[in-house]
């Protein structure tokens, strides 16, 4: 008779394995994605797909020439494309997508050593990287309602209009009421425009338990703080608030690229601190900074300190003098 | 509502023999009793090839030392001493016995037959050491030890834990259901050594049953049945003292630092069964199950049965499996092949087929193992740390304070074998920590 299988306890496991995590959320992101294509036009599925097509080749090669085993079955890839393609506008160039692709997974992510060793979140860095190199290009956005075909580009003289985030920024408030911006009528990033879409994605999230609430909820809660007691000079601070959360890149950084769980702390005091880092930083930005939007870089600067935010959050143990006491 | 503690995780129970009573299994024509199946230091053989001996006679003591003696769970013929590795990777002794199923009785099996309330403490304890009397919950501590140093320190609460949290496992509910005064009448015994007028059964609320036809046996308010939240690990000591007293036992140390002494559920039938027929811990209720098991099955096998012989009693392996587990699925010990014997501690034999493709450790540093740990740990930096070699930082990151309960690793969505790195971590750490003398 053949031996048994011999291996350390638990001999249990739960059923969701990454590939399951990283498939609830590309399932919690079709909702924005549908209601991009109704915005901007089928040019927007064919960035998606392109953006997610080429993200899981570049990790395939990747893994191939560094001799690492083939990880493109976690679905990671698929939704590191898919949110860098929601970070565009829908006219956003294919080269450029391709390129942003690039950045993420083999420069971001697989130099670092691949899935669970980058220290920053590989969308953002992309999409840091592409807005800066080509600024002119990916601020051009336009107005929701002019739809492009799937492989129709933005004719030259089409009229680029301004963000709310831009109007906000010069001081006055946006022409879009707080209704628009909460379904996403509105000039922006393609998968960032419908705050309520993004946001019935998070709560499927959390329910799942994919998500920890925590780091969405004190992200959204700081912004919304400081945007109501510090509002821009004659701005009303409800209204003011109101478009502060809804607009930009808000509410899919927080829901879906602050989550990200590689470059987010795990303990659940450090994903507070974490949060409010976030929207601090945000805000920051949102005031004082070059740029109107603020969230990626307010991302990727608290990235940098998901280990120590671990190391220094953590619970004594049990047992130990100065435990959490909880009662049950 | 229902008490609990904080962390730890629900896993599919998979109680499928929780209706099925307790079968009877009997004693194989040959048994392979080892001599160490408790904590402490191994039994001496006190029989020789060739010899005689009758049911419950001490064939194994070491009087000297923690030990617990070893009782003939069969009459018949002493066929020899060998030594074996067990799954734990120590050589242990096997006695050999050829059965002669005449179950001829040992002169020492004796009731007790004093009233228990004019009984000392010292003879109790006697007692208990004489029927070999050690943990039944997985750990094995000998019982009359427990009780000697629990008397000592003078705790003020005795908890019997009936929690049974391992998924499969329901050898405790159905001994609970089936033989409740056994379990009271041991706890009676308990109170008595320890001169407490009460104490506590704690039992997960998914045995409701029990638990309501324990409180019909009691019929006093001396002895409470406490329903806990289910919930592994509720069965782990520090975890039953937090929800039952609110106390943490402080790290490294045992329940009787926290004033409580905890007896399993099946330890008081076994305690009350050597004062009330005089028979020695013989046998043990085991639950077979698993998806290879044809008959999942709970069964009193006398010790020293090979798993063989249970689960050919249960009607043979349905498919053959990919593990055999000794005890429940988030703690057990894998066995690899089915010769391994049923011992004082085995409280399940799970045959389980293999578990779909995992993507095999990528940590994605989901926290979520940080979240299941009830000793509030960070299991991913202990495996990060423990993967590269960095023990030290394991230390750090409080990795003694680990108990094994498998909760980080069960959650872990990348498949990481967390309490594997954390146990090469302890191991090293000791190694090292003996090398500095």
């Amino acid at each position: 008779m053949s031996l048994f299988r011999v291996s350390s306890s638990p001999h249990l496991y739960r059923e969701d394995t990454t590939r399951v995590l990283m498939l609830d959320v590309l399932i919690a992101l079709i909702p924005a994605l549908i209601w991009a294509i109704y915005q901007f036009g089928w040019r927007v599925l064919t960035v998606c797909a392109l953006s997610m097509a080429s993200a899981v080749l570049f990790e395939y090669l990747f893994n191939k020439l560094a001799h690492k085993k083939n990880t493109i079955g976690d679905c990671s890839a698929l939704v590191t494309g898919l949110l860098f393609a929601f970070s565009l506008p829908a006219s956003a160039g294919f080269a450029i997508v391709v390129l942003g692709t690039f950045f993420a997974i083999v420069v971001v992510k697989g130099l670092f050593g691949g899935l669970g060793k980058n220290i920053v979140n590989p969308a953002l860095a992309a999409r840091v990287f592409v807005f800066i190199s080509f600024p002119a290009e990916l601020t051009r956005y336009t107005d929701p309602g002019l739809r492009l075909g799937f492989f129709e580009s933005l004719s030259a003289d089409a009229v680029s209009s301004a963000t709310p985030l831009a109007v906000l920024k010069n001081g006055t408030m946006p022409s879009e009421s707080a209704l628009n911006l909460l379904f996403g009528s509105l000039p922006g990033s393609l998968g960032e425009v419908s705050a309520l879409l993004l946001l019935a994605g998070g709560l499927y999230l959390a329910i799942r338990r994919v998500i920890d609430i925590r780091i969405p909820l004190s992200v959204l809660a700081t912004v919304a703080v400081f945007s109501y007691f510090l509002p821009v000079k004659g701005l009303d601070n409800v209204q003011f608030m109101l478009a502060e959360l809804l607009s930009g890149g808000l509410m899919l950084g927080a829901i879906f690229m602050a989550t990200d769980y590689v470059t987010s702390p795990a303990t659940k005091l450090g994903r507070v601190i974490y949060g409010i880092g976030i929207g601090l930083i945000t805000m920051f930005i949102r005031y004082f900074g070059g740029y109107p939007e603020g969230v990626s870089f307010a991302i990727l600067i608290m990235n940098l300190f998901v280990y120590y935010l671990d190391r220094y959050t953590k619970a004594k143990p049990f047992g130990q003098k100065g435990a959490p006491k909880h009662a049950a | 509502m229902a008490f609990t503690f904080k962390g730890g995780v629900h896993p599919r129970e998979w109680k499928l023999t929780e209706r099925s009573p307790i079968a009877k299994l009997p004693a194989s024509a040959h048994l392979e009793v080892p001599l160490q199946q408790h904590i402490g230091a191994p039994a001496a053989a006190l029989v020789q090839k060739g010899e005689g001996v009758k049911l419950g006679q001490v064939i194994a003591d070491n009087a000297n030392a923690l030990c617990c003696p070893v009782h003939a769970p069969v009459s018949g013929t002493i066929t020899g001493i060998t030594t074996r590795m067990d799954a734990s990777g120590r050589m242990i002794e096997y006695i050999g016995i050829d059965n002669d199923f005449a179950d001829t009785l040992s002169e020492t099996v004796l009731p007790h037959t004093r009233p228990i309330l004019e009984t000392s403490a010292e003879e109790i304890i006697a007692r208990i050491r004489a029927a070999g009397i050690s943990g039944m919950g997985g750990a094995g501590f000998p019982a009359y030890a427990k009780l000697s140093s629990a008397i000592e320190s003078g705790v003020d609460k005795l908890i019997v834990n009936a929690c049974e949290c391992e998924p499969y496992l329901t050898a405790d509910h159905r001994l609970l259901l089936e033989h409740p005064d056994a379990v009271v009448g041991g706890i009676q015994i308990l109170m008595r050594a320890l001169d407490l007028a009460d104490a506590t059964i704690a039992i997960e609320d998914n045995k409701r049953d029990a638990a309501i036809l324990l409180r019909s046996v009691i019929q006093n308010d001396l002895i409470r049945v406490h329903l806990l939240q289910t919930k592994y690990p509720q069965g782990d000591e520090r975890q039953i003292v937090f929800a039952v007293t609110g106390r943490q036992i402080p790290a490294g140390k045992l329940p009787k630092d926290a004033g409580c002494v905890i007896f399993n559920a099946a330890t008081c039938a076994a305690i009350y069964d050597a004062f009330v027929t005089g028979l020695p811990l013989v046998s043990r209720i085991v639950t077979v199950s698993g998806d290879c098991v044809k008959k999942p099955s709970n069964v009193r096998v006398p010790i020293g049965t090979a798993f063989k012989d249970v689960i050919e009693f249960c009607g043979g392996y349905s498919a053959e499996p990919d593990k055999l587990i000794a005890g429940g699925p988030m703690m057990g010990v894998c066995q690899w092949d089915d010769n391994a014997v049923v011992t004082k501690t085995t409280s399940g034999i799970l045959a389980l087929s293999k578990v779909p493709h995992r993507e095999a450790d990528v940590c994605v540093h989901c926290g979520k193992c940080a979240l299941a740990c009830p000793m509030y740990l960070e299991p991913l930096y202990l495996a990060a740390y423990a993967r590269i070699g960095q023990y030290e930082r394991c230390k750090d990151f409080d990795v003694f304070s680990c108990v094994e309960c498998g909760s980080c690793a069960h959650v872990c969505p990348g498949g990481v074998p967390l309490v594997q790195y954390i146990r090469t971590a302890k191991v090293k750490l000791k190694e090292l920590a003996a090398a500095k003398k």
